[in-house]
């Protein structure tokens, strides 16, 4: 019993060894691997969420994405939507907001990109004000804290 | 392989030492290097081949001096501190601050550490994705490279990660350090049970919440690395909260106990790691035929691993981070890096050659990038 003990314990520690030494050299490869697991993906509350529709204005465009409420295991009743101006972003930035495209707009966003200060005025019981309002690498981009009931 | 009992030394011979050292020298020499050497920039070279030179050499003494700590911590806390230079300095350069913004949040740029893992394993099952603004590939510090890293470690080394990878850990070792006898030398060891209590409550809230409360409002790390920048009442209690923590538990606390606070008694990611222990191919065992039970090791374990019950019975606790410290104390080598399954007392040598080689690869490999930067960020300052 005790010999076989001994030889489980060292082939595991040998194992162990020939793990760290492919590690490094492995590295990229396990981590790509491993990147591709299901869960392997930044949360919406993060990321803010996948986009829903662009428009182009000039050199800039502006990105709405999808409303985010995910909580653990269920939608939660408070949440955001993200806002993105991509490219050449201008000085003044002042736009109307339907970002469930019911046809009725929901906020009005204005930037002073320069300032910089952000307002938001809340056009739908559902838009509960600016949350947060940032120049990026990008441009600018903003999200709007949203209530699922209004 | 030795099968003796009693008392047997790790010192080696200067040529033994060397031979030892020649696979680490090729290894890390491959690793650190990418295998083809690029000359071409004279401050690189510099640091690269100092950190190559010096981490050898230290592996090097590890076996002709027999002593394992004591030069493993030079390492440790050279990493700690060369880590949060790397960090500091990135940011500086990037943001012109070592704070990091609303942009970087919005464009999940914050650097992953190991420490967010255990917020985020219930909502990766439950929500199929990760509450933390980072990058899953590519990138400074992504997560599935930090992921697979600290699993791999995890695996292979158990707590073993506490002492030979974690690049936070140096800090409160290095303090730990800096006095020859404690100021405090009663502290009760139950407040080692603490950090289970810290993972279940950051695990949950960070599950509640969606925000990973532990690096949000608790971790001392903060202080020397990357935090929120203080704008309003909320991040400046935040930042209060991380420098109190940082000052009392990596600083004052082990300077005066010298024993590691912060990992013994915060650490979420630490108590993960001890859980660990209990898988791994590598653990220390004590040789009850070589003990005088003269208690030295229980006095200078930095992790509350060692009772004076567990080493009459020659047990280890599963806190154990397999830093060496107690065998570098112990002049019969009673207490020594064994292997699982192998019986205590029995080959000894061989198991510390084997764990000081896979422990010590990861260690120098994984704390080369951070030590080289910062060599070579010094080097163009001085010259
Ligand atoms: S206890 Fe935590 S901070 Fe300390 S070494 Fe382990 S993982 Fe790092
Ligand atoms: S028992 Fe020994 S090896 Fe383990 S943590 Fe304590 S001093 Fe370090």
């Amino acid at each position: 019993m005790n010999k076989i003990k001994t030889t489980a314990g060292i082939t595991w520690a040998f194992l162990g060894l020939i793990l760290m030494i492919i590690l490094f050299p492995g590295l990229s490869g396990f981590s790509k691997s491993f990147g591709t697991l299901p869960f392997m993906k930044i949360n919406p509350r993060y990321s803010g969420g996948e986009v829903a529709f662009t428009q182009s204005a000039g050199a800039c465009t502006l990105a709405v994405h999808k409303p985010v409420f995910n909580g653990l295991v269920r939608d939660r009743n408070t949440g955001f939507v993200q806002v993105d101006w991509r490219g050449k972003i201008p000085d003044q930035i002042r736009d109307t907001i339907d970002y469930d495209n019911d046809n009725v707009p929901d906020f009005v966003i204005a930037v002073d990109t320069k300032k910089p200060a952000s307002d938001c005025c809340p056009l739908s019981g559902r838009v509960t004000g600016l949350g947060i309002s940032s120049r990026t690498s990008f441009g600018w981009a903003a999200r709007i804290n949203l209530r699922k009931t209004p | 392989m030795d099968n003796s009992s009693i008392a047997v030394s790790p010192k080696k011979t200067f040529g033994k030492a060397l031979l030892y050292t020649l696979p680490m020298f090729l290894v890390t020499f491959m690793f650190i290097t990418g295998g083809k050497p690029d000359f071409s920039d004279p401050a690189r070279t510099v640091a690269i081949l100092v950190t190559f030179f010096g981490m050898n050499l230290l592996y090097f003494l590890m076996h002709y001096s027999g002593k394992t700590d004591r030069y493993r911590a030079i390492i440790f806390v050279i990493f700690a501190l060369t880590l949060s230079f790397t960090l500091i300095r990135n940011m500086i350069l990037i943001r012109n601050s070592m704070s990091f913004s609303q942009a970087d949040i919005l464009e999940c740029k914050i650097p992953f550490c190991h420490l967010v893992i255990p917020m985020m394993i219930l909502p990766a099952a439950l929500t199929k994705s990760i509450i933390f603004p980072g990058t899953i590939l590519g990138g400074f510090a992504d997560i599935a490279s930090m992921v697979v890293l600290w699993l791999a470690a995890t695996v292979v080394l158990g707590r073993g990660f506490c002492s030979w990878g974690c690049f936070y850990g140096g800090w409160d070792d290095g303090f730990s350090r800096l006095r020859k006898k404690p100021l405090v030398k009663k502290i009760s060891d139950s407040w080692k049970w603490m950090p289970f209590a810290v993972l279940l409550l950051v695990a949950l809230t960070a599950a509640l919440t969606m925000i990973p409360t532990y690096c949000n409002w608790i971790c001392p790390f903060k202080a020397v690395t990357e935090f929120e920048k203080v704008t309003n009442v909320e991040s400046a209690v935040k930042a209060g909260v991380f420098i109190s923590l940082f000052g009392g538990l990596v600083v004052a606390l082990p300077v005066v106990t010298r024993k590691r606070t912060q990992c013994s008694f915060l650490c979420p990611m630490g108590a993960i790691s001890t859980l660990s222990n209990r898988i791994t191919p590598f653990t220390m065992k004590i040789d009850t035929n070589a003990c005088t039970q003269c208690f030295k090791c229980v006095d200078s374990c930095p992790m509350f691993a060692l009772t004076r019950e567990g080493i009459k019975e020659g047990t280890v606790s599963m806190f154990c981070s397999k830093c060496g410290k107690c065998m570098d104390s112990c002049s019969r080598n009673a207490i020594h890096f064994g292997i699982r399954g192998v019986p205590a007392g029995t080959r000894k040598n061989f198991s510390r050659n084997l764990f000081l080689f896979v422990s010590f690869l990861f260690m120098a490999v994984f704390s080369s990038q951070p030590i080289v930067f910062t060599l070579n960020s010094l080097y163009n300052l001085i010259f």
